[in-house]
């Protein structure tokens, strides 16, 4: 006999009214917000290391001098505060033809100079003693096609060089503590290399991080969707299990109708990701925009997240039904309040230790045993959130004077998990953006801004570097005090190498002009500069403080959808008590406040104690780095804060007008 | 016997059906009235009529001889709050407050801080039969002991009048013999008038009074007892 489950469910679906199609379209809305956040995380983390991979041809793998066909010297400048890579070749005279770097047509021959097209727009915008003339004199300049670049906005130059240019002589490449992943030297015969340039090499990581912190809240949301319409399908179901229908049976059809639902949001949200990949490799992260292609995750990627969309959704409102499958009355009321041990707090507070005793260890820890510890401190918080839910129900249930407040901690403490749930994303995230937002770890140590500086060999090589500079940038106009710097002078930004530096009196188009001035003095290097001694620390602070910021709003658009869906199933769970209640005339502002501290409470408490916390510890490392606090990022914190829990509120707000409608009239049918 | 609650003549009408078509009503202190009739009679929109729930098309209600039907919907939510009481079928207190904050909870509404709201409530559970079970919540209780907790919150801002709709609706006879006896001499006992809608006669026949309703009328009216 033909299952009737597929058709009877079909029916039902069809024939539930306004109020079924609204849940119906909210949980889908949630799955599509909930498979587009993966889609993206996952295409950012996929993204972030193609992108690596296309930089790893500037610094290709030496091979042994007899087999070497060129030479190439990778460096960096930077001009408007932004690093342009310069990448040096120079084919050697009698050996075999070197094949074309990837992005350009051919090996640049002595004078070529291809650029990236981020680049020919900067050159052709800034004045030629400012950027052009650090690069030979050419005609017109080549262009580097998409394969050799990482971003659409990357500055990237290809000079061409004789055999004997100092640009690729040994000296070029002889590093000090400052020149490492940014200055390189190396005998070549290809291009194929793993080494990733400096300015995206942390790029996958940093996104993983943010990932690490999304991937549970974006969980939270899909099971939202899931619960949405189970207080209109365990009636309706409960109906059916009394007219026979077996548990089995009512499993199915929920899981088929929570699946079609699932299902078709996920979808959505991956046709949404699919359209809006040319707008979402625009939005700038790390070296630039991304090229759409960077983005794209594949069709195995697509299919994996709706299926795991779909089947979080379905899992969910399974579970939400178990009761009413075994109980043919229908789901009674929960009698117990989901209370939490204090076994939670020990194993918390052990695992700590454990981390503790592991990190504290003089070796090195390797990548996956770092994730494991990672992964470990996120479980143990997970574990721990619930209790301290619980227990914050509790001290404010003691405390409480208003109803409302009341209501909310009891609410808290009956079901402290699902309270966490909600909150859970923005506690570590807020702790990590907090930390990172204000603290100004690249900044670290001396700065020495507007300052550029010349490397000589030695110190007397310095003292006739000192005259040239002087000539040189009272011909470009710009107004300096040179010195000469020794190797015992750390204070300076050489630091402890000889050489000349120059402070510039004025803006960054006199720094600009300074270090194009004084780029004839390298011996084949460029004039280094802050950015340049400081640019690892830099890039890695600049990364996870803008990964810790993208998390944290992220979050809160996540936590916000979950607060908002989980707000309006409550409502309607609880539309009966409600309803009898307003009817007493307890009245709507009570229940709706209710309603509110519910997830205010929790939210201000935990996330708010944690990103207080990550702000705290990030001013004391600025206090002992001697650094003061990062003020625009401190700035964009509490818009950030602000802003997010504006965006909580309205989430919860937004089931207000269907908390006045599933109360206004009398329950129970006026016969 | 002085009149705490009246309706004259009062009209409900939703389209074309008429729920009420002209019914006059008294309840006076400690009188108990029981609303009967068949399904679709009106029992259930004369009772929300009378507590200010249903707003009638025709003819006045008062309390105390102050007019209802005219007052503002938060003037209405009000006065039902601290002059009314209500207990219904079932569904009616929150599952996540133990039964003696549930019964609290008009107090603390009223402004009453909430460890003396729960000392007052408390007060209550002795008298109902409720001795022990402060602590339980909503879904660790009988549907009788429920009931009785539902009471104990309508009876807990001594209302003039306790509104009951099918309050054994849900309970099987013996326990519904003892929940309405427990309302019914409670409510008497704190000098409030008792209206309940029921379709059980047994229920019924615990009430001073019977009002007949049917079509939206009147249709009969016993009296078991004088107050």
């Amino acid at each position: 006999m033909r299952s009737p489950v597929l058709p009877l469910t079909w029916h039902l679906a069809r024939s539930s009214g306004r109020r079924g199609l609204q849940s119906q379209l909210l949980a889908a809305g949630a799955a599509a917000v909930g498979s587009f956040l993966m889609l993206v995380m996952i295409a950012a983390a996929l993204g972030a290391g193609t992108r690596a991979d296309h930089t790893t041809w500037r610094t290709p793998d030496a091979v042994p001098a007899k087999e070497a066909t060129a030479v190439q010297a990778t460096t960096t400048t930077y001009v408007r505060h932004e690093p342009v890579t310069v990448v040096n070749l120079a084919q050697l005279p009698g050996r075999k033809q070197t094949p074309a770097p990837p992005g350009l047509s051919g090996f640049p021959k002595q004078g070529q100079v291809y650029v990236s097209p981020a680049l020919a727009e900067l050159l052709h915008e800034l004045p030629a003693d400012q950027l052009a003339n650090r690069f030979p004199t050419v005609k017109s300049y080549g262009t580097i096609a998409v394969a050799g670049l990482a971003s659409p906005d990357e500055l990237v130059a290809v000079v061409g060089r004789a055999s004997d240019d100092a640009a690729v002589a040994k000296t070029a490449g002889e590093q000090n503590y400052y020149d490492e992943g940014l200055t390189e030297r190396a005998p070549i015969s290809g291009f194929s290399g793993s080494k990733e340039s400096v300015f995206t090499g942390i790029d996958q990581g940093t996104v993983l991080l943010g990932v690490v912190l999304l991937v549970m809240p974006v969980v939270v949301l899909a099971s939202a969707a899931g619960r949405l319409g189970a207080a209109r399908r365990e009636q309706r179901l409960a109906a059916l299990r009394l007219a026979g229908a077996t548990p089995r049976q009512i499993l199915a059809m929920t899981a088929v109708e929570a699946a079609g639902v699932g299902a078709a949001g996920a979808l959505a949200g991956a046709l949404a990701y699919t359209a809006l990949l040319p707008a979402l490799a625009e939005l700038p992260y790390g070296v630039g925009a991304w090229y759409t292609g960077q983005l794209w995750v594949g069709l195995a990627w697509l299919a994996a997240v709706v299926l795991a969309v779909t089947a979080l959704i379905t899992v969910s409102a399974v579970t939400m039904l178990r009761q009413v499958a075994k109980a043919p009355l229908g789901v009674a009321q929960q009698a117990h309040p989901r209370r939490t041990r204090v076994i939670r707090l020990l194993l918390f507070v052990a695992v700590l230790l454990y981390i503790w005793a592991t990190t504290g260890d003089s070796g090195q820890l390797k990548t996956r045993q770092l994730l494991a510890l990672l992964a470990l401190f996120y479980g143990a918080f997970w574990l721990l959130g619930p209790w301290v839910v619980d227990r914050l129900g509790r001290i404010v249930g003691r405390r409480a004077k208003r109803p409302a407040t009341l209501l909310a901690a009891r609410r808290l403490s009956d079901d402290p998990r699902a309270a966490w749930r909600t909150v859970s994303g923005l506690v570590l995230a807020g702790f990590v953006a907090g930390f990172f937002s204000v603290s100004t770890l690249g900044s670290e140590g001396p700065r020495h801004e507007g300052q550029v500086a010349v490397i000589t060999a030695n110190a007397s090589d310095a003292r006739h570097t000192a005259t040239e500079a002087r000539a040189l940038l009272h011909k470009a106009g710009v107004t300096a005090t040179v010195a000469v710097t020794s190797e015992d002078e750390y204070d300076s930004l050489p630091g402890g190498v000889p050489g000349v530096t120059a402070q510039v009196s004025g803006d960054e188009e006199h720094v600009d002009t300074a270090i194009t001035a004084l780029t004839p003095l390298g011996s084949g290097r460029y004039p280094i500069t802050q950015e340049y001694v400081s640019a690892p620390d830099d890039t890695a602070t600049a990364r996870v403080a803008t990964v810790s910021t993208a998390t944290l709003v992220l979050s809160f658009l996540v936590a916000a959808a979950s607060a908002g869906l989980t707000a309006a199933a409550n409502v309607l769970d609880r539309r009966r008590t409600y309803g009898l209640l307003r009817l007493a005339g307890t009245p709507l502002q009570v229940l709706d406040r209710a309603r509110v501290r519910e997830t205010v409470i929790p939210l201000a408490v935990l996330a708010g104690g944690t990103t207080a916390m990550g702000v705290f510890g990030a001013m004391q490392l600025n206090k002992a780095a001697g650094t003061t606090i990062n003020t625009s990022g401190a700035i964009q914190l509490v818009l950030c804060l602000a802003v997010g829990g504006l965006a909580m509120l309205g989430a919860i707000a937004g089931s207000r007008p269907l908390l006045r409608r599933v109360t206004a009239g009398p329950v129970q049918t006026a016969d | 016997m002085s009149t705490v609650l009246a309706g004259y003549g009062l009209v409900k009408k939703y389209g074309s059906t008429t729920a009420l078509a002209g019914v006059d009503v008294e309840v006076g202190e400690r009188d108990s009235l029981a609303i009967m009739g068949p399904s679709g009679s009106g029992k259930s929109t004369l009772l929300h009529t009378l507590a200010g729930i249903i707003r009638p098309d025709g003819g006045q209600v008062l309390l105390r001889g102050e007019r209802l039907d005219n007052l503002s919907e938060n003037r209405l939510s009000a006065l039902r709050r601290k002059r009314f009481g209500f207990v219904f079928q079932f569904g009616q207190l929150l599952p996540e407050l133990p039964a003696e904050e549930n019964v609290a909870l008009p107090l603390m509404l009223e402004g009453v801080p909430s460890r003396q709201a729960v000392e007052r409530a408390r007060r209550w559970f002795a008298p109902l039969g409720l001795e022990g079970l402060e602590q339980r919540r909503p879904g660790q209780l009988s549907g009788g002991q429920a009931q009785r907790v539902a009471i104990a919150r309508a009876l807990v801002i001594e209302p003039d009048v306790v509104f009951a709709d099918e309050p054994t609706g849900a309970l099987d006879q013996r326990t519904s013999t003892e929940v309405v006896q427990l309302l019914t001499f409670a409510t008497r006992d704190t000098g409030a008038a008792l209206v309940m809608v029921t379709h059980d006669a047994d229920v019924a026949a615990h009430c001073d009074r019977i009002l007949q309703v049917r079509d939206g009328r009147i249709s009969g009216h016993s009296q078991f007892t004088v107050a």
